[in-house]
């Protein structure tokens, strides 16, 4: 077993480069034996992913550790291990894989074989994220899962995909690039050597530097989650992608933005998190009402589920700036309820698309009656996704706005507003769509879900109700490491509270000449702290 | 060996110069009708030459000619870039030089000509060799890019590059006098000795000698302010040739502009450092928004070339091994993928026609997918997104220029990087999402030219994923300027 622990992680990252470049090496004609392909290496990566439950202990370290030596020149090693604020993510994201491949079984007809290595090197990249132990890896992959991205949206979206494929990736690009400027002046400024996030998160960095880094690594979180107000690219790719390309969009890589913040982020710049914390706390807020009330108002079933991710992910947002034990679970825990809820709903929707070739709610009307099962399963995901209780978002949302009334109640009341106007839009929705009388002579006689319709969304609907009511088995694995970020953050920026503390000025930056245009602000040689 | 003059170092330029000379000869010596045998002359020229610079790395490392040619680690390092640099020009031209009616011995003379000049500029240890090479380089490149007689674009891209070289010429060499002037030598051993102890009213005018060192550079690697023949001339020439200009000149030019600046110059670093700073952030600024602009990707190409001299120029203001390693690295990168790039291009040359709008390309990932991807690899590395030898390439970059105390060089750099990502997925825009406009009359991909393209994609990802053991090379050649 401990032979596998250490390399299972590498396994779940290379095995879909591994089945991508096998699958690009077939005839363009094998189309069903594409899928076939693709299917069973993404579940194969899924049914692997599930090793690391059985031996994952529900303790603040990092466990599957593998280290090796990369660019030894720069301290850059191939650094990938796991805790609670990783684990379900990952497993998320080889859960969702299998069944976008197994949901696009028929709307994907054109290149096929493209469609398949695409989606497996994105999930290579999008494991590879929540794996990396080191800033230069984390980089790497967080980067080159944009390409297959842009490629899913661009080729296979609806009428304004380029437009759309393009937005995604500049924006995305652009909010990065300053993120690996933070990433080399870091390095520089904490004099170790080395890219390694465990180690830079111990090495003391001074106050005023941290604030620049700590904003440009937050802008590409940012732009990532999506928070208000660099959220504008996220309808369009939404809305314009392929089913499969909104429900991994929506599923996992908005989550990398949260995850960014809780595994960079915060415990880098402890001190310029708790500073920018309010901040970020507020623009969450903004955003929690901002998206419900826009996906209030719109007439697409699509752009609703889009904008209401912007909601839900503020939820997200709030409870990691509360940085408090609880609302980080419960930000976690929120994550996951979103991939699954809304992967879901964009599957639904998707599925209606695929029947109708329509995405506008004045379209439908009365389709409980001509497609009860779809019916059911869509007022089921609804009611997860408007945090009923006994649904996994409850479970989420409560823990995010218990964990962070102590951060500022005044946001907890407005976010809880957000928890209101989601059940309106939602429900409203869901009256407009399944009830009410067959208006539409074209929805008269739907097909209700096929096997494999089925197949893809039963999995998504238990779980919607097993992480209802079972949470704990989840919290429990999240907590530790949640508790452990807390810690962290706190001590840290108290222990450099008292500017005494700053960080002195390491050797490899002091040593070159710095002309008047630099930007690094020489810090002072600090006398040493005064015990208390 | 003491008081011959060991004429070892010189030996790759050599075979090159003797083959050069033997592809002309082949060409009077073939029955008329017959094809001469120039490329495969080349190739084994080149490749000799290669074997000797592996002989000399194994046998006569840092032995120099007289003081004024080394085979130090630096230029063994060059050496091998640019000899293979040379080879996949020569592998990528035949097609084309037939598809555009060009097939003429002459192309594969000057090509190994300006080869020699390339060999001497990272070689020289003296400025007026340097200058020798230069020009040796220049002249070949000159008769290439106006290789191609019948179009008015190739004869204007001679013209403006024989002008304004002769011009860059000119700066460099009142640079050299100057400079000779307050050191009384051309060696760089001995300017460097020289600046070292040096009274404050003759330092001013070696900073102006200086100056004009750096403007003679600038043109050569296209830098903003000394850029605007780029865009023409890489457009005119025949692409082959654009090639090996966006490689291989680049590569020397960059490799001079380190041993004279670190190795003679480095006593006024305090002075030409923000210099360069300078005109890095004007040349990122520029280059970028330039390309922008174009709908041809061969101008797009030219313009990119020149935002990329200005990502290698933020390097120079880190600490000399630093910089040199960073832009040691970048110039394998960047080769490999310019030489795809415009290789790519070339190779679906057909009947004097070749793929230069951007509707050119449409749809290309239907009809020609291997060819798509490969160039898609090539543009993608040119943005500077992982998993490519862009990216770490850049990242060496920027981490320099960092850690010589410029972090504004890398904010420009990083947002610079983000604006071509717009120019350059415009292309696989083209490719992969838009619907071909006319019937796939491209020529096919010969074995040659599919060779030189594999090779780029190979280096180009093999270094994105894998970049330890030429970032150790590049490390130790970076010590021999020290």
């Amino acid at each position: 077993m401990s032979w596998l622990d250490g390399r299972l992680l590498s396994a779940l990252v290379f095995l879909p480069v591994a089945g991508a470049v096998f699958l690009a090496l077939t005839r363009r004609e094998s189309v069903g034996l594409q899928r076939t392909i693709g299917l069973a290496v993404s579940a194969g990566v899924f049914v692997l992913s599930l090793a690391l439950l059985p031996g994952f202990r529900a303790t603040a370290e990092m466990q599957f550790v593998e280290q090796r030596a990369w660019i030894p020149a720069y301290g850059i090693s191939y650094h990938v291990g796991v805790d609670g604020l990783s684990l379900w993510l990952v497993i998320l994201t080889t859960f969702l894989t299998p069944l976008c491949l197994l949901g696009s079984w028929t709307s994907i007809e054109t290149r096929v074989r493209e469609f398949g290595v695409l989606m497996l090197l994105l999930e290579a990249g999008m494991v590879g994220v929540f794996v990396a132990l080191d800033l230069f890896l984390f980089y790497v992959f967080w980067e080159a899962m944009l390409i297959p991205m842009y490629f899913l949206i661009g080729i296979w979206g609806h009428e304004r995909r380029i437009y759309a494929a393009v937005k995604f990736f500049l924006y995305t690009f652009a909010g990065s690039v300053l993120m690996l400027v933070a990433f080399i002046v870091l390095y520089r400024a904490a004099g170790r050597r080395t890219f390694d996030i465990e180690t830079l998160a111990a090495a003391p960095v001074a106050p005023e530097l941290q604030v620049w880094l700590f904003a440009a690594c937050a802008l590409a979180f940012a732009i990532k989650v999506p928070m208000w107000p660099f959220h504008t690219w996220l309808p369009d790719a939404h809305v314009e992608a392929p089913t499969a390309g909104s429900v991994i969009l929506a599923g996992v890589l908005l989550k990398m933005g949260g995850y960014g913040f809780l595994r960079l982020a915060m415990p880098l710049f402890p001190d310029a998190a708790l500073r920018f914390a309010p901040l970020i706390g507020l623009l969450a807020v903004v955003g929690i009402v901002y998206g419900a009330l826009v996906s209030l108002v719109q007439p697409d079933l699509k752009k609703l589920v889009a904008y209401s991710s912007v909601s839900h992910l503020g939820f997200v947002m709030l409870g990691i700036a509360a940085l408090s034990t609880t609302s980080v679970v419960g930000a976690v825990y929120q994550m996951l309820n979103h991939g699954i809820s809304t992967g879901a709903l964009f599957f639904l929707v998707g599925m209606l698309y695929d029947r109708r070739h329509t995405r506008s709610i004045s379209e439908f009307g009365g389709l409980k009656t001509v497609m009860p099962w779809y019916a059911a399963v869509f007022l089921l995901i609804c009611l997860s996704s408007i945090a009923v209780p006994g649904f996994n978002g409850f479970v989420g949302e409560f823990l995010i706005l218990i964990g962070s009334w102590r951060f500022d109640p005044r946001l907890v009341v407005v976010a809880t507003l957000g928890v209101v106007l989601a059940a309106g839009y939602v429900l409203w929705m869901v009256k407009r769509v399944l009830y009410g009388e067959v208006t539409n002579p074209k929805n008269a006689s739907l097909p209700d879900l096929t096997p494999r319709e089925h197949a893809v969304l039963l999995p998504l609907a238990g779980l919607a109700l097993f992480m209802g009511v079972a949470s704990p088995l989840f919290t429990r694995s999240i907590e530790p490491a949640a508790n452990r970020l807390v810690r962290h953050v706190q001590e840290k920026a108290r222990a450099n509270r008292p500017r005494t503390a700053a960080a002195p000025v390491p050797a490899s930056l002091a040593s070159d000449v710095a002309p008047s245009g630099a930007v690094v602000p020489p810090v002072p040689p600090a006398p040493p702290e005064v015990p208390r | 060996m003491s008081g011959v003059l060991d004429l070892r170092p010189l030996a790759p330029a050599a075979i090159l110069a003797i083959t050069g000379v033997a592809v002309l000869l082949a060409q009077a010596f073939t029955p008329k009708g017959r094809p001469a045998p120039s490329a495969a002359l080349s190739l084994a020229g080149l490749a000799g030459a290669l074997g000797s610079v592996w002989l000399l790395a194994r046998g006569a490392r840092g032995a120099n000619t007289g003081g004024s040619v080394v085979a130090d680690d630096f230029s063994l390092f060059f050496h091998a870039l640019l000899l293979a640099i040379g080879i996949l020009v020569v592998l990528l031209s035949p097609s084309y030089l037939r598809a555009t009616g060009i097939d003429r011995g002459e192309y594969y003379a000057l090509l190994l000509f300006s080869i020699v000049g390339m060999l001497g500029l990272v070689s020289c240890l003296d400025l007026v060799s340097i200058f020798v090479a230069l020009e040796i380089m220049s002249i070949a490149l000159y008769g290439m890019a106006g290789m191609h007689r019948a179009r008015i674009e190739s004869q204007e891209s001679a013209f403006k590059y024989f002008l304004t070289g002769a011009f860059s010429s000119a700066f460099f060499l009142y640079g050299v006098a100057l400079v000779y002037g307050v050191t009384g030598s051309t060696g760089l051993e001995r300017i460097s000795r020289s600046l070292g102890a040096l009274s404050p009213e003759s330092s001013t005018v070696a900073v102006l000698g200086a100056g004009f060192l750096v403007v003679g550079f600038g043109f050569k690697v296209a830098s903003v302010p000394f850029h605007m023949w780029a865009p023409d001339v890489y457009e005119g020439a025949p692409t082959t040739v654009t090639a090996l200009m966006s490689a291989g000149v680049k590569a020397a030019a960059f490799g001079a502009l380190l041993r004279v600046f670190l190795h003679g110059l480095p006593s006024l670093a305090g002075e030409w450092k923000p210099l360069l700073a300078v005109l890095a952030i004007l040349t990122m600024i520029g280059g970028n928004l330039g390309a922008l602009a174009q709908t041809n990707i061969k101008r797009m190409l030219a313009w990119s070339s020149v935002a990329h001299a200005g990502y290698l120029l933020t390097a120079l203001v880190a600490a000399p091994a630093t910089a040199t390693e960073a832009v040691l690295f970048y110039l394998v990168a960047y080769a490999a993928v310019n030489l795809g790039g415009f290789g790519a291009l070339a190779a679906l040359a057909r009947g004097g026609r070749e793929p230069l709008s951007l509707s050119d390309v449409a749809g290309l990932a239907d009809r020609r997918p291997a060819l798509a991807a490969a160039l898609t690899v090539f543009l993608i590395s040119l943005t500077g997104v992982p998993v490519s030898a862009g990216f770490v390439g850049k990242f060496y970059l920027f981490t320099a220029a960092v850690s010589g105390g410029w972090v504004v060089l890398a904010v420009v750099g990083g947002l610079m990087s983000a604006v071509s990502a717009y120019y350059y997925l415009r292309v696989v825009v083209q490719m992969y999402m838009r619907e071909p406009l006319a019937d796939d009359d491209w020529g096919r991909v010969t074995p040659g030219s599919a060779l030189a393209l594999a090779v780029s994609v190979a280096v180009v990802l093999g270094l994105g994923v894998y970049p330890a053991p030429v970032l150790a090379l590049a490390r130790r050649a970076a010590m021999a300027l020290l």
